[in-house]
């Protein structure tokens, strides 16, 4: 008797690990600037306080994070160079955790006891959906470099973003690949979560009037094998995928594909973006092409400064997250120059926001606080991105 | 199409097997179900990888290596974990478990990162065609080691001395302790050739899908457990039958129900054998012993 009883207890405690593993337990990434310590110098005549809101521990933490180094290099930059006269700005970044629920507290944290003038954040769309309305309540004007959900800011004055949204790219990049580059047979593999599926609905859309999608096949974030779905796509016979994911998994699928023998051309999103999509992919990925926001290969002096102080004071490479924060935060301080820096003027220039010159492309703020910019097409040839368009 | 599925089921599968060997060979002689064991095959192919990469030793001696350091960690979690409560409930001994997993995984997270590695490739791609199916030379090297392993497995336990200890002290311990044996030498054994396999399946999948991450362990160890209850925990062929029925049965669902069901399909698999055959496919319900 008492074995059976045992046996159901460890069944019940495998239970209780599988809906922990599913639900959490992510990595925790520390740095030397965590929590909410003022990061910015905070003598001066006049402060203004910028706060900032994403993930810096967690599974999410790299975007957070890339969020935080690029915003940062913006106001450093602003107080270097006195931009805005008489007023010094001060960054104080909160953690989410990548937790919609915890989003919600920093923003009214931010807003209630930091008193901040105007957000960068945040960075995942969920948080971004959390804190939206206490921004709105709290008449802060908030500015997300990241969240692509669609429809996100619609329906709130206060609320900004600065990020390709999925539709947009999916859908020329389908155009792209049919006008430009004459295929007509896809399939897609797409990652079953919002950014996964915001893509692939797009992408087959646009395919689907233009020409013909003969497979379509989900994966899950942190799958390793994607055998089975790539047999099942050979069979159909395409000229091209389109892997609507994110780096890992695509180098992966590439190299898996090349080993059976499918020889495709790789399409992809600006989750292709980071040199591990070549450490992984090798080989399997020269070829492969991709929308992305920003190309730090960019030979633009401004984009150039942006890699080289990123460079040096974080000791890694910008990726987009990081480009569209330092963007995200430099509109910003062109509204507080072009309005004045009290919440209510900030708020007032980011809406009038046309034709800013960011190093993620010319940037206007159309009348629902959604971003106008050019999607890049980006190509790996001989194991570095290049610019196609 | 199916035959090529079903040779990607069956690479998949050796891999579950030779996972869901260790935890029935430590059920079959302690009754625990070693959740660290998932971390160990993660261990190993840590190992493996930094053989190959950082101190660019040849693969076959990486391999070996990484089996030997495995199951001194197997051994060690034992000593450190198990066998302080072993006259304990076993409900303590399996919260240890977790425990032991949890903590290895975050040790690992915290040195290592939470970044992917590259675990580059130590053949030369090679694929064979034939009209049917396509395999690589990667995926051969897998299924030939597993089944060599599997077949050594079984040698060691059915021809030698230990291997009777073991079988004996799975019957039951105190008789085989009262025989001579050493009981404690043939935990720490079975410890030790388990880990080996789990490090061994660890650096194969590494090679095959040329990445490794901290949390690696997880989900293949979640699956191996599944393989074992499947084929009957306890039993070392319920443990091989599982594992390759598994991966095959994971691989069919992708194919031919929906892809995006594949891991919720796995765990079907461990709830419908529950319920209908607890004892698994060649497992059988021994009496309580008194």
């Amino acid at each position: 008797m008492y074995r059976k009883k045992f046996f159901w207890v460890t069944l019940l405690v495998f239970g209780l690990i599988l809906a922990m593993v599913t639900g959490c337990t992510q990595p925790e990434t520390t740095t030397p600037q965590d929590g909410d310590e003022p990061d910015g110098p905070v003598a001066g005549a006049d402060v203004v306080k910028v706060g900032m809101v994403g993930p810096l521990t967690g599974g999410a933490a790299t975007y957070g994070i890339s969020v935080r180094n690029g915003a940062q290099i913006a106001i450093d930059e602003a107080n270097e160079n006195e931009e805005i006269p008489g007023v010094t700005l001060e960054f104080i970044s909160e953690d989410t955790e990548g937790d919609w629920s915890k989003a919600a507290n920093a923003f009214s944290k931010l807003i209630e006891q930091n008193k901040v003038d105007v957000i960068v954040g945040a960075v995942l769309s969920s948080e971004t959906e959390a804190g939206g309305p206490i921004a709105m309540s709290g008449k802060v004007p908030t500015i997300s470099p990241s969240s692509t959900a669609t429809g996100l800011t619609i329906g709130n004055p206060y609320l900004f973003r600065n990020c390709l949204s999925d539709e947009v790219q999916a859908s020329q990049l389908a155009e792209y690949a049919n006008v430009e580059l004459g295929f007509e047979k896809f399939a897609i593999l797409y990652t079953n979560n919002d950014y996964g599926v915001a893509l692939k609905d797009a992408f087959e859309e646009t395919a689907k009037e233009l020409a013909e999608v003969v497979a379509v096949e989900a994966f899950m974030d942190n799958d390793e094998n994607f055998k089975p779905q790539l047999t099942s796509i050979q069979r159909k016979d395409p000229e091209a995928i389109f892997v609507a994911g994110y780096y890992t998994e695509a180098a992966k699928i590439a190299q898996q594909a090349l080993e059976q023998g499918l020889e495709v051309q790789f399409f992809g999103a600006d989750g292709f973006y980071s040199p591990v999509l070549m450490e992984i992919g090798q080989d399997a990925v020269e070829g492969a092409i991709f929308t992305a926001g920003f190309h730090s290969g960019d030979e633009s002096p401004v984009v150039q400064n942006f890699v080289n102080k990123y460079r040096q004071l974080f000791n890694e490479e910008p990726d987009m997250f990081a480009a569209q924060a330092y963007d995200a935060a430099r509109i910003v301080i062109e509204a507080m120059k072009s309005k004045g820096t009290s919440s209510e003027q900030i708020r007032e220039g980011l809406a009038e926001i046309k034709d800013f010159p960011g190093i993620t492309g010319n940037t206007s703020i159309d009348e629902e606080g959604d971003t106008l910019k050019d999607v890049l097409i980006l190509k790996v040839e001989d194991g570095v991105f290049q610019r196609l368009r | 199409m199916f035959l090529q599925q079903l040779i990607n089921g069956l690479v998949l599968g050796s891999t579950y097997a030779l996972i869901a060997l260790g935890y029935t060979m430590v059920y079959g002689i302690i009754e625990l179900i070693n959740f660290a064991h998932g971390e160990i095959y993660m261990f190993g192919a840590f190992v493996g990888m930094y053989l190959v990469t950082v101190f660019k030793v040849p693969f076959v001696i990486a391999f070996l290596l990484a089996m030997v350091l495995a199951s001194l960690l197997g051994v060690t979690v034992e000593f450190l974990a198990y066998r302080p409560l072993r006259r304990s409930s076993r409900l303590a001994a399996l919260i240890s478990a977790i425990g032991a997993s949890i903590f290895l995984q975050n040790l690992a997270l915290l040195v290592m990162g939470p970044r992917p590695y590259t675990f580059p490739s130590p053949f030369t791609p090679k694929v064979y065609k034939t009209s049917l199916v396509t395999i690589s030379r990667v995926e051969i090297i897998i299924l030939v080691i597993s089944f060599l392993l599997m077949i050594g497995l079984t040698f060691l336990i059915q021809k030698t001395k230990i291997g009777k200890a073991m079988r004996a002290t799975a019957q039951d311990k105190d008789a085989a302790s009262l025989m001579g044996i050493n009981i404690d030498l043939v935990i720490t054994v079975t410890f030790a050739v388990g880990s080996a396999l789990g490090a061994a399946a660890g650096v194969m999948v590494g090679i095959y899908f040329r990445t490794v991450t901290p949390m690696m362990g997880l989900m293949p160890g979640l699956k191996g457990f599944v393989a074992a209850v499947l084929g009957g925990i306890g039993s070392i062929p319920g443990a091989m039958l599982g594992g390759l029925l598994l991966g095959i049965a994971e691989v069919m669902g992708a194919a031919y129900i929906s892809s995006q069901y594949r891991d919720a399909i796995a765990f079907a698999i461990l709830i419908i054998v529950l319920l209908f055959k607890p004892a698994g496919l060649i497992g059988r319900f021994m009496q309580e012993k008194v």
